[in-house]
């Protein structure tokens, strides 16, 4: 009887120890189960609306008396931090968020170095007729261009560590170098190391 | 029924625990890469989990030999992530620490955190990312900093010369300081046993050169568990021909590389560990459990007759089962494949297309056979050309 209940409680350790997987959808708002550190999916979210509802708020975007629309680029990302980031996506996230924001009031341009091309070569096979439309449009010169920095201080002793994140974004006015607008997004966390990897 | 019970009692000390995957190291170094990629990619879906940040990295440096960089990039990046995250379940420190601790999630020493940073940052920098670059050297000057050993820490060369080098090619600030470190992390080594000189040119001078060479030579230490016990993690130096490179750009010598991480000095500085203790621990009472069980066992069977030596047979047997179910032995699992140096050449050269030609000599100064690489090499107008060539065979045309 006793050699059955021990068999049995192995059996179960063993089970439990060598437990099953999971694979689960998740919002993308939920925190970040797998690691804690670093810009979470819940960041680049929060941080894109609320810098393009910020933008709008201040009007500097906002168009002219006489309905003259702005119009603005987003030229890049700096990461300085001590975290590999994907820029791209936190700069698509805010101009999807901005373009949502303004609903179609406010001009986007776009200047990655494919849309030149693209557009070059477009304007070339409509020059030799390969394709129809008009060739007499030129291309939008910006009034603003919008600019992100991230940085970090990160603390470490012993077995524990810390990381402030500062994500800051800037709107310069292209006539006059004026800094129209900027605004920041501020993240830090803590982890403890364990001591099976101390 | 009793046959099972004891089977069943020895399958807790052995499952789960995960052994060092049986990377073809032989293979890599011959330069079939598709292979051994093909290796790792097998591993990665069919593997242990646990050893997954291995298997990426050792994946990564194939991708890079193949020329797939944005995939080395994915590699070394996923395996940073493992590598990098501090947090730890309870379940897997208690599995751990009762346990076999190679049933923990291999996240690497401080000198392989080091390393992952060292390739992930040529990657971004290939990528034309020189800010994600020094991000990952950042990362990898803090994963250095992680030593056990206080004296040691965040006496990587390399990583702070090539953090400096990426500040000055987005425009940072900071590289002066980088540098500085550089200079410091350097001293520090050679002073303490490692390889190098302490009037290193790259270091003295960090920011000449538009042609830099990035040459990891040799082959890494090795990792292996040592005791009585089993209980120590110790590191052996593995044999390889090659110890330096000499290069020519254009017929016109480029001078001899300097090292910049001794990855054996650095794997051989780690400073004991909290898990040390535990195996230690752990080691003694197996030790001690086993002979007194023993002692007890051959007690009891001497004196079968009476209930004392029943209950010392029966004490002595239970202190044997549990000598053998402690797992002391230390976690070997280590990235194979590592460089035993990462050297670097430096040059100013004129813009335009040139003819590479990098030699890895013997201890006697003698080229290697098989060894050399000549490719054809783009110096932009403006900018910096920078280079990864290990000491490994080129990769076949076609692989």
């Amino acid at each position: 009887m006793l050699i059955r209940s021990v068999t049995v409680g192995l059996l179960g350790l063993l089970l439990t120890a060598c437990g099953s997987t999971r694979d689960t959808r998740v919002s993308a708002d939920a925190a970040d189960s797998v690691t804690g550190t670093g810009l979470q999916s819940v960041d680049i979210r929060t941080m894109a609306s609320q810098m393009a509802a910020d933008i709008k708020e201040w009007g500097v975007l906002a168009p002219t008396s006489d309905g003259k629309q702005a119009s603005f680029f987003i030229y890049e990302m700096k990461n300085e931090s001590s975290d590999t980031i994907n820029k791209t996506i936190i700069l698509t996230k805010l101009r999807t968020e901005l373009f949502k924001a303004f609903r179609g009031r406010v001009d986007i341009l776009d200047r990655s170095p494919s849309a030149t091309d693209l557009t070059n070569a477009e304007q070339r096979m409509k020059q030799r007729g390969e394709v129809t439309g008009a060739n007499n449009k030129k291309v939008f010169g910006s009034d603003f261009v919008l600019k992100g920095v991230m940085q970090s201080r990160d603390r470490q002793a012993g077995a524990l560590k810390s990381s402030y994140i500062l994500v800051t974004f800037e709107l310069t006015d292209l006539a006059t170098q004026k800094m129209v607008w900027t605004n920041d997004y501020e993240m830090k966390t803590e982890s403890e190391k364990s001591v099976i990897n101390r | 029924m009793r046959s099972a019970l004891l089977l069943l009692l020895a399958l807790p000390a052995a499952g789960c625990a995960i052994s060092q995957p049986d990377v073809p190291v032989g293979t890599y170094l011959g330069g079939d890469y598709a292979a051994v990629r093909e290796f790792a990619e097998k591993q990665q879906t069919d593997g242990a989990v646990e050893n997954l940040a291995i298997v990426l990295n050792v994946k990564g440096q194939c991708q890079l030999a193949l020329g797939e960089h944005d995939a080395a990039r994915r590699s070394f990046e996923s395996a940073a992530q493992i590598m990098g995250t501090w947090a730890t379940s309870g379940n897997e420190a208690t599995a751990a620490i009762v346990g076999s601790e190679s049933s923990k999630t291999y996240k690497g020493d401080p000198y392989e955190k080091a390393m992952n940073a060292f390739y992930l940052s040529y990657c971004y920098l290939l990528k034309g990312e020189p800010d994600n670059a020094r991000a990952a050297l950042k990362r990898g000057i803090l994963m250095d900093a992680e030593v056990a050993d206080e004296k040691y820490q965040a006496d990587n060369a390399l990583l702070f010369w090539m953090a400096g080098r990426m500040s000055r090619l987005f425009g940072a600030s900071g590289a002066e300081d980088f540098f500085k470190e550089a200079q410091t992390a350097n001293t520090f080594a050679i002073d303490h046993g490692s390889r190098g000189a302490k009037n290193n040119p790259i270091l003295t001078d960090p920011e000449k050169g538009n042609f830099v060479l990035l040459l990891p030579i040799g082959l890494g230490p090795e990792k292996f568990a040592d005791g009585r016990e089993k209980e120590l993690a110790r590191f052996r130096n593995q044999s390889h021909p090659a110890v330096r490179a000499v290069a020519k750009l254009g017929g016109k010598s480029l001078g001899k590389s300097w090292i910049l991480n001794d990855v054996e000095y650095q794997a051989s500085t780690l400073g004991g560990t909290a898990m040390e203790g535990i195996r230690k621990g752990k080691a003694v009472f197996k030790t001690s459990a086993r002979i007194s069980g023993a002692v007890l066992v051959n007690k009891g069977l001497n004196n079968l007759d009476s209930d004392a030596g029943q209950a010392q047979a029966i004490a002595g047997g239970a202190l044997l089962i549990f000598s053998a179910l402690t797992a002391t032995s230390a976690d070997a699992r280590h990235w194979p494949t590592l460089p035993s140096t990462v050297q670097a050449l430096v040059a100013d050269v004129p813009p335009g297309e040139h003819d590479l030609v990098v030699d890895f000599l013997d201890g006697n100064g003698r080229p290697i056979r098989g060894l050399q690489h000549t490719m054809r090499v783009t110096v932009p107008e403006s900018g910096e050309a920078w280079f990864l060539v290990p000491s490994l065979p080129a990769a076949a045309a076609g692989s």
